[in-house]
């Protein structure tokens, strides 16, 4: 089974993040980085279905040169190979799919598996429209993921009406007020939520072993995507702050608030 | 007119407590011995009501016990005997950050993370850094002059201080030092009242010295398999010159005290004898990558992971920093805190071990700690069928046996966390009669009357 997962580069949520005063953008300085974590449950769910029906996980990542440590970190947590697609400029969902689709058109990969999310902007929309666009099957927030590849396993699955090749995977997703269980006929797009697994963290051994693995450089151009943002940020602003609590001297004047003020009880 | 009437009368509403619930708070620190028996807890807000309060204390024989964040591990805080509380909290003032000088002038009460946030836009921090960071005070940490994580790097609090306002047991105010980096014009009182865990004068206020808010910070975690391996590979790393900021170690006892009370993970699939957590800053990652290459070539180190983002690093910091607070919350560990030079360090394990296997049979030993400053945490914890004043007697009888062995190896009894009350008795292990006078006569000089921190570090 060939998995392709992805690895975005995001702000560290330790790095304090402030919005510029005139709304155009965050300050870049002194920020650190790291792996989208949504993403690190995909490259950890690839890797795991690769252990155990065999196979290799491809690594894909679009940004300037500093993502290389994204997909080093994915290839030191055991990914085979990284795809890097070489674009430093002002990127939107539409464009990461479109150059996405095209490196599954080249790679072929039987899955690809994507973080539900991004934590720098929470668009939730590049797996939907990578499925979209290859006219794959897609489960969105995965929260448990099953290969029905072989025999033994359909059979553990009756009802399921699977292709004639007899590939599918079974995924729990979680949804509003439950569990929703999807057989999806591979070639197919998974999105990933939070309690699908806890990523490994890279052994030593194993980010010295990843300075050896390849890394394909890609561009835009080479790959005929046009990556013009459709959608632009006309404005950033902060949450509004919150506001400081009170101090009531007794229970009964708390009570008496909850019930004028707050309107809980 | 009663004493406390009169405070009552004589300082601001609010300015002290006697509310049981509050007292037995305010008169006690991190530690559990002995039952806190304050008679009031007062909170002044500047120095001149500290001034007149210790005055007035003075004249009377009222015994007083300063407090700051309560965070000591000795009973240096613990108000046992009725004392009067004497809290720095409501003084916690900081001034503007002076970037030229890289000092801040803070008053006592500020909390040491306020301090680091205080400073941190400015690109400068005080390298004071330990677990309980978020509750303890600068005060406290002058009087203790405590230790940290970073001791390797910065060296104790004492190291960072340029200045200092003391208020003595007659109530004069002492401006020591000042912002000056250079000043030598005779005896430096300054470093007389800092670790003086408060039996000398009550610290107000102090010009702290600053320091550069370290660039890149990397963090790894690695697995060897005993006391023996963690001290070959601290020499390793030595001898390549890697700027380390950190060098702690602990045992799987500890991780699992951890996992099973924090919830947290391990890094590794395998079990282990021993961690080592280090940290650098500043270090060149090709630099420090290939140390770790050479580590696992060498067989030095099992397993390991390097963090790729500081989130990560935080969470293997985690790992270390909830120690404490597990073995507490799973147990009931006798804690102790020695040093020793890094060079007998080796030849004191193997010596302890077998003190362990004679004195300690079956128990659960918890061995952590800052070992790159040669500070070891000896914590023992109590079987669960055994009674706790069995236990703590037993553990008493033992400490003795331990103690001998520190001194032969040239050690320290308490590394960081002070004498308080809870070492007191062993203080001869560490100092010899002829240093335990000249503390005696230091202490009669600058307190006659003995009202401050009675009872704490030394007996009259």
């Amino acid at each position: 089974m060939k998995i392709l997962v992805t690895a975005k580069r995001v702000e560290d949520y330790e790095s304090k993040i402030k919005v510029k005063p005139d709304g155009s953008g965050i300050f870049l300085e002194g920020l650190k980085y790291k792996i989208n974590p949504f993403d690190e449950i995909a490259v950890e769910e690839g890797l795991r279905l690769a252990a155990k029906h065999g196979g290799e996980v491809v690594v894909a990542s679009v940004g300037g040169k500093e993502v290389q440590e994204q997909l080093r970190h994915a290839l030191a947590m055991g990914a085979h190979k990284a795809v890097w697609v070489n674009h430093a400029g002002p990127l939107d969902q539409l464009g990461v799919a479109g150059l996405l689709a095209k490196v599954c058109e080249q790679e072929k990969p039987d899955m690809a598996i994507l973080g539900k999310q991004a934590v720098d902007d929470d668009q939730n929309q590049v797996g939907q429209y990578l499925a979209e666009l290859l006219g794959w099957g897609m489960a969105t927030f995965a929260s448990k993921v099953e290969s029905l590849e072989s025999d033994a396993e359909k059979a553990k699955a009756p009802g399921l009406a699977v292709s004639a090749d007899g590939k599918a995977v079974r995924v729990v997703r979680e949804v509003d007020g439950g569990l929703d269980t999807l057989d999806v006929q591979l070639p197919a797009v998974v999105t990933t939520d939070l309690r699908l697994n806890q990523p490994r963290y890279a052994s030593l051994p194993g980010i010295m072993k990843a300075k050896s693995k390849p890394i394909a450089e890609l561009t835009p151009a080479g790959l005929g995507v046009d990556v013009t943002p459709k959608l632009t940020i006309t404005k950033m602003a902060a949450p509004p702050a919150r506001k400081a609590g009170i101090k009531v001297p007794d229970v009964a004047t708390l009570v008496e608030k909850l019930k004028s003020e707050a309107k809980v009880v | 007119m009663d004493f406390i009437e009169r405070l009552r009368a004589e300082f601001p509403e609010g300015f002290l407590t006697t509310e049981p619930s509050e007292l037995a708070e305010w008169g006690r620190d991190w530690t559990r011995v002995h039952a806190p028996t304050p008679s009031a807890a007062c909170f002044p807000r500047d120095t001149q009501e500290v001034a007149r309060l210790l005055a007035l204390c003075n004249a009377h024989g009222v015994k007083v016990v300063p407090s700051g964040g309560r965070t000591g591990l000795a009973g240096g805080a613990v108000a046992a005997r009725g004392e009067l509380v004497l809290s720095l909290s409501r003084m916690n003032r900081m001034e503007p950050v002076d970037v030229a000088s890289r000092t801040v002038r803070v008053q006592a009460g500020a909390v040491t993370e306020a301090v680091h946030q205080h400073c941190a836009p400015h690109g400068l921090t005080w390298p004071v850094d330990f677990a309980s960071k978020g509750s303890s005070q600068v005060g406290g940490n002058l009087s203790t002059n405590a230790g940290g994580v970073k001791v390797i790097k910065y060296g104790l609090t004492r190291q960072w201080v340029l200045g200092l306002e003391v208020v003595t047991a007659a109530g004069e105010v002492l401006q020591l030092g000042g912002a000056l980096e250079k000043n030598n014009t005779g005896l430096d009182l300054r470093q007389l009242f800092i670790g003086s865990e408060g039996t000398l004068g009550v610290i107000t206020a102090a010009t702290l010295k600053l320091a550069p808010l370290p660039g890149r910070a990397d963090v790894a975690l690695l697995a060897v398999p005993d006391v023996a391996a963690v001290l070959r590979l601290f020499r390793d790393a030595r001898t390549a010159a890697l700027p380390l900021s950190a060098w702690e170690f602990f045992t799987e006892a500890c991780l699992r005290r951890v996992e099973r009370h924090r919830k947290l993970r391990s890094p590794f699939d395998a079990r282990h004898g021993c961690y080592v957590l280090l940290e650098t800053e500043g270090a060149e990652p090709a630099a420090l990558e290939a140390w770790f290459a050479r580590a696992f070539e060498q067989g030095l180190a099992q397993d390991g992971t390097l963090a790729e983002s500081p989130s990560r690093g935080k969470e293997l910091w985690a790992l270390r920093e909830s120690i404490s607070e597990s073995l507490s919350a799973t147990g009931l560990p006798h804690k102790n805190d020695i040093a020793l030079p890094i060079a007998e360090l080796e030849r004191f394990c193997g010596a302890l071990d077998a003190v362990f296997a004679a004195r300690y049979p079956g128990f659960e030993v918890c061995l952590f700690g800052h070992i790159g400053d040669g500070n070891l945490h000896v914590n023992v914890m109590k079987p669960d069928g055994m009674d706790k004043a069995d236990f703590l007697r037993h553990a008493a009888a033992s400490d003795e046996v331990m103690f001998s062995l520190v001194r032969a190896h040239g050690g320290s009894i308490s590394a960081e966390h002070g004498v308080g009350l809870l070492k007191k008795k062993h203080l001869h292990y560490s100092r010899a009669p002829e240093e335990l006078a000249l503390m005696r006569a230091v202490k009669q000089a600058l307190d006659p009357r003995g009202i401050l921190n009675p009872g704490k570090v030394l007996d009259p």
